[in-house]
């Protein structure tokens, strides 16, 4: 019951001219700069890089790999086997690579010239972002200390005082009264929508996805150039370990059991015959596999 | 006004879909430029006026072309898009020499323009060079693995050249990349059997009908394969000529097939000509 007692205890009366000169400013002068930082970034960023056709073609070479192991049972064997040796050959001497030259080189993302222009990228986006709020920060700080700007409609539990009340250090004062600087941080975080508003979606005046982007940065490490050779040796392994079963082996049997010319029980024996076969084909692909270990 | 609406959205159906329909793109452009309808647009104006320049080309309207692309070069003055459209134009024209500059000058600037670069092998075409424009487009697939476009259009250009080994793995390139489409299959199938490779011809058949029920081209290559296997198996009764194949599956294959050929033109509405035709085939085989 004390907290309504409290509340129209504390009935404080601002100046209308806190509202005018205060207030609307603040809004005002964030709307702007998030405007501006939007140009800035458009500015700054320029058209997005395109990759080099040897970067291209060193992903699709990789792409190779991969769709002839998910898809290879579907051409002849002698196809299979061949395409499977040139590409493995391909992969170990690094024919795809970007720069074939190095292929033990660690890459160094500091070195690499990309990697440093994606790294700049990130550092000019959080700038824009950073310096304007810090001065509109400052000017706050500055001028508007201390000052309590509005009341907010509708009651709230003490846990929201630091919240709403930053700068203002009195333990006794309403929860809904907002401080300056909370009011700034409120804009600073709600004013995505009016941006959308103004600038339509994908706008980069909020700067909060940057923000965002930046805490799990390093986690993913975006903007890191992966190591192709070494995505090449793991390709190379895995072509290398991938068997053959070609689909179109049984495939009249098929037809005919699908038309109904055969009944599917003597496909079954048919079967079992080739599969004896298969099996003594595997196990001499494994000899061949042991041997080429050991040759490694 | 509905006609302006359906138009515009006539127009944007194509452009996804990739169809060309000159002729319908052309009247559709005509009215909506006519009107001063193309404002309306907004962004979307762009595109429209670029479908509109190559209908126009495709069905020799150049005057429309024209008006099509002064609108675009205003609007964009160094878009490579654009210029781009400017060397297709000059192809239209039979002006092949300044079209390839035109191409060799935006792909100097940007090496990965896929579209002038296809554009520029389509060009070699024309000229009559295969030989340059297969070396381009091997030379265009060592960067671009995945595009089947270009790994078909190779295929025809090899076959041109009666290259059917070359043709043959360009088409198990597509296999790889589209392994349920049985057109792929059923090129590659045709490209065997041209070849003298029967037993496999027969197998990539077999295979088509299994993907696409009925499909008449390819029962009549299996009817085509068994009838030169079972002849050869008789005759030398080597394995290595009839693959591993029975010669009692390979009668049963064909029987199949003449059953199936003799169902589809007994449904379909053709006449008594054709049937005679096929059943008098038949016997043949």
């Amino acid at each position: 019951m004390s907290q309504p007692a409290l509340a129209e205890s504390q009935a404080l009366y601002l100046d209308p001219a806190i509202r005018d000169w205060v207030l609307f400013p603040i809004v005002l002068v964030m709307v702007l700069v998030g405007i501006l930082r939007h140009q800035i970034t458009l500015l700054l960023s320029g058209s997005p890089k395109k990759p080099t056709s040897k970067a291209i073609r060193e992903t699709k070479a990789l792409q190779r790999g991969v769709i002839l192991r998910t898809y290879g049972n579907n051409i002849p064997p002698t196809a299979f086997s061949s395409r499977k040796t040139i590409l493995t050959q391909a992969y170990e001497r690094g024919v795809y690579l970007k720069n074939p030259g190095q292929t033990n080189a660690p890459v160094n993302p500091m070195t690499d010239p990309q990697g440093m222009e994606i790294m700049m990228e990130g550092m000019k986006k959080n700038m824009a972002m950073i310096i304007p709020q810090t001065i509109i920060m400052g000017w706050i700080n500055f001028f508007f200390s201390g000052f309590v700007l509005i009341k907010l409609p509708f009651p709230l539990t003490v846990r929201f005082k630091t919240m709403l009340q930053r700068g203002v250090e009195t333990p006794d004062m309403d929860v809904t009264w907002v401080s300056s600087l909370s009011w700034y941080f409120l804009n600073l975080f709600g004013l995505r929508p009016i941006y959308t508003l103004l600038l339509g979606e994908d706008n980069s005046a909020d700067g909060m996805r940057d923000m965002a982007a930046m805490s799990t940065m390093g986690v993913t490490q975006t903007g890191q150039p992966q190591d192709f050779n070494k995505l090449f040796q793991t390709e190379k392994e895995n072509l290398q370990l991938t068997p053959h079963e070609w689909e179109l082996d049984r495939i009249e049997n098929r037809l005919l059991v699908k038309y109904g010319k055969r009944a599917e029980s003597i496909g079954d024996v048919k079967k079992e015959d080739v599969t004896d076969k298969e099996k003594e084909s595997v196990l001499e692909g494994k000899g061949k596999r042991k041997k080429g270990q050991k040759r490694d | 006004m509905h006609s302006y609406s359906t138009a515009v959205s006539t127009l944007h159906e194509l452009r996804k879909s990739g169809e060309r329909k000159p002729d319908l793109v052309v009247s559709l452009g005509q009215t909506l430029i006519d009107g001063g309808l193309t404002r309306k647009l907004g962004d979307e104006a762009w595109s429209v006026y670029e479908q509109i320049f190559i209908a126009a080309l495709d069905v020799g309207r150049d005057d429309l072309a024209k008006t099509c692309l002064e609108r675009l070069e205003k609007r964009f003055p160094d878009s490579p898009r654009v210029e781009l459209l400017l060397g297709m134009k000059y192809e239209a024209e039979k002006k092949l020499d300044q079209a390839l500059s035109i191409y060799e000058k935006i792909l100097n600037e940007d090496e990965t323009n896929m579209p002038v670069e296809k554009r520029k092998i389509a060009l070699y075409k024309t000229m009559g060079h295969n030989q340059e424009a297969i070396n381009a487009l091997v030379r265009f697939l060592d960067v671009y693995y995945n595009d089947v476009e270009a790994w078909l259009e190779l295929a025809s250009l090899y076959l041109r050249q009666h290259l059917y080994q070359q043709a043959a793995f360009c088409l198990e390139e597509l296999i790889l990349l589209q392994p349920q489409n049985h057109f792929y299959h059923l090129k590659y199938a045709e490209v065997l059997y041209t070849s003298d490779n029967i037993p496999l011809a027969l197998k990539e058949y077999c295979r088509v009908i299994e993907l696409c029920d009925d499909y008449v081209r390819a029962l009549y290559g299996i009817k085509l394969c068994t009838y030169k296997l079972l002849n050869a198996s008789s005759s030398a009764s080597s394995s290595k000529i009839t693959g591993n194949t029975d010669s009692h599956t390979l009668s049963v294959l064909n029987e199949l097939a003449t059953e199936r050929l003799l169902h589809v033109y007994s449904h379909k509405k053709c006449s008594k000509v054709i049937k005679d035709v096929v059943r008098e085939w038949l016997q043949n085989y």
